[in-house]
């Protein structure tokens, strides 16, 4: 029974991270229309400057290598890592942001994406290359204690707690001036930039905030799992994020939320269930690969405004001369973010 | 000076691959304008057609290349009229068509690795003995790719300017609508465009398995970002700067490899990338409006 409890409190777990993802990656695509095609590039780098700050420093002659090493305690190690994931979102907006073609802006992620994943799987000096960081001291285990079944509930406290706070900040920045300005720009920049909206600092300052929500996950899946390899975070874990938002519902944190559970929870843990077919062991992952791949396109076809939709700006109804009926003006309407980008 | 010369025929090899998979991708990206991020998948179908061909069923392989490159354009034909067509007759904007070929690119490759497994593959034809042609050292079938990418080009450039099909080609990738009112038929011409993407993708695809000898799925989608560098490095939907882009990069990318270690070879075309980004985003040949 307690295993079974256990397990879902590892699900726990890896809803509230699949939450935060979300949420970053809300920020910058639902709010502000940023195509970020290497989500998990910032959730592995926020999560492998935690772990190397966490780590004590690598031991000569072992043939494991790594930088830092420095025994910090884990709450300093998770502002690290934030910082380390919106640091390297700075980087990347700084060429990706310019007033280029939205298709440029994806290109450059996914490229970056792929240098920093080519980086880190072949040089073995920084986070020991393929073989990854392992042994990460969960945080606090000597205070919880360290049954494995009951330290898993006093995690999902933590993260859910860290969830909660990441719910209400996204939310805020939503209803913020800020976030109206994301969500102009996305609707369309030209006007925006024509009512003195700087639209390069706005799309930076979403970038940014969304890198660093996602390092934020990334540290909570290292404390968990307590170590992370280039093999965990391929370009299909970005496209569970994606799938999560857009089948739940893009610039909607109750979709990001409803998207986690239905994609990243329910759909891809199912899964893992199924048996392996005898000969070809790598099928049921591929076709939960084709299958998350597939969501994406059936949802854009079918419901493209996700499970949860945007709820529309609503606005005083405004009395228009000649109409019978008043008309209200709506701004930031689902739909089109067509000319953002 | 050998070194140099080594790496510089290399360079010139893999240019050539280049070229041929940036030149689709330009193309495609020029008449439908918008960017395929399924594209590396077409790579990987190119190669494994052929493998399937000269491996499995023993056909020659020239001729397996040939069937394969064939296959692959109707492949990417199909792909087109069942996926992305119905959002661009919907007027989707390109925004979204971006997310529906980037999941695109997820179902094509993990149909793939489900069909061929996760395994590196090779083909029958060997690497071959090195040829010595002056001070360059390559093998016979790095000469057929350079050859091929050669022949190839000339004949895009001929398809370009001497047909119909290439003219109302280039007429849609100045604008769509102007070509649409002076009576071209733009379905027609945009469907035989994925198909002549799709060839150039699957031949971009088989010479990179031959350059690099063993090829897996994610071979080709490892290579998108080197393409996409010599697509925006020439001008976006600019044919002839794609081949000028693909020249560079590969130059660029085998001659630093006589500095940084080989493993790092091909970062050097992000560099070039961010480079032409931040320095001429509108490409080499630049064309008004598009960047």
């Amino acid at each position: 029974m307690s295993v079974v409890l256990g397990y879902v409190a590892t699900l726990g777990v890896y809803f509230c991270i699949y939450n935060i993802f979300a949420f970053g990656l809300n920020i910058q695509f639902g709010y502000a229309g940023i195509l970020d095609f290497t989500v998990i590039t910032f959730m592995a780098i926020g999560g492998y400057i935690a772990g190397v700050a966490v780590l004590p420093p690598e031991q000569r002659g072992t043939e494991i290598f790594y930088v830092l090493g420095w025994n910090l305690p884990w709450p300093i190690a998770l502002l690290l890592g934030m910082v380390a994931a919106g640091l390297l979102g700075f980087l990347i907006g700084l060429v990706a942001l310019r007033r280029l073609r939205s298709d440029y802006l994806a290109i450059v992620t996914l490229a970056s994406g792929t240098i920093v994943y080519d980086v880190i799987n072949n040089y073995n000096k920084l986070f020991d290359g393929a073989a990854g960081l392992v042994g990460v001291p969960q945080p606090y285990t000597s205070v919880f204690g360290v049954n494995p079944n009951t330290y898993t509930w006093y995690f999902l406290a933590v993260s859910a707690v860290i969830m909660l706070v990441c719910w209400y900040v996204a939310n805020r920045i939503y209803s913020s001036p800020l976030g109206r300005t994301m969500r102009a720009i996305r609707e369309d920049m030209d006007v925006a930039e024509a009512f003195g909206k700087d639209a390069f600092r706005v799309r930076m300052l979403a970038m940014v905030i969304g890198c660093m929500f996602v390092g934020l996950g990334g540290v909570l899946t290292i404390a968990y799992v307590s170590a992370l390899s280039p093999a965990g975070w391929t370009t299909g874990e970005t496209f569970v994020i994606w799938a999560a938002l857009i089948v739940g519902g893009k610039a909607n944190n109750w979709g990001a939320v409803v998207g986690s559970f239905l994609v990243a929870v329910l759909f891809n843990e199912a899964t893992r269930f199924l048996p392996a077919i005898p000969g070809s062991p790598n099928l049921v992952s591929d076709i939960r690969n084709m299958c998350i791949g597939g969501m994406v396109i059936v949802t854009l076809w079918f419901r493209p405004q996700g499970v949860v939709p945007e709820r529309k700006a609503r606005f005083p109804q405004l009395p228009v001369r000649g109409a019978t009926t008043p008309v209200s003006v709506a701004v930031g309407a689902t739909g089109g973010a067509g000319s953002a980008g | 000076m050998n070194l140099f010369f080594l790496a510089l025929g290399f360079g010139v090899v893999t240019a050539s691959v280049l070229a041929l998979a940036s030149v689709g991708l330009s193309l495609q990206f020029g008449v439908t304008n918008f960017v395929n991020f399924a594209y590396g998948a077409y790579l990987a179908f190119g190669m494994f057609f052929t493998y399937t061909l000269d491996v499995t069923a023993h056909v020659p392989f020239w001729l397996a290349a040939v069937v394969a490159t064939l296959l692959t354009g109707l492949v990417s034909v199909v792909v087109d009229r069942l996926v992305i067509e119905p959002f661009v007759r919907r007027r989707t904007s390109p925004f979204f068509l971006l997310i529906v070929t980037f999941g695109l690119q997820l179902v094509l490759l993990n149909v793939i690795q489900a069909v061929w497994g996760v395994g590196f593959e090779s083909f029958t034809t060997g690497t071959g003995t090195p040829l010595h042609l002056g001070p360059f050292s390559i093998t016979g079938d790095q000469l057929g790719i350079v050859v091929l990418a050669v022949v190839a080009m000339v004949l895009v450039h001929l398809l370009l300017t001497r047909t119909t099909l290439g003219k109302s080609m280039r007429a849609m990738s100045d604008d769509s609508s102007l070509a649409k009112v002076s009576g071209i038929d733009t379905g027609r011409v945009t469907m035989w465009t994925w198909f002549v993407s799709g060839c150039l993708a699957g031949l971009g695809g088989i010479t990179l398995a031959l350059n690099t000898v063993s090829f897996q799925a994610y071979t080709g989608n490892t290579f998108l970002f080197v393409i996409f560098a010599a697509v925006i490095l020439g001008g976006i939907g600019q044919i002839y700067g794609a081949m000028l882009g693909a020249l560079c990069i590969g130059l660029a990318v085998e001659l630093s490899g006589l500095w940084i270690p080989g493993a790092y070879k091909l970062d050097v075309a992000f560099g070039v990338l961010v480079l032409a980004l931040l320095l001429r985003p509108q490409g080499l040949i630049a064309t008004v409006g598009k960047a």
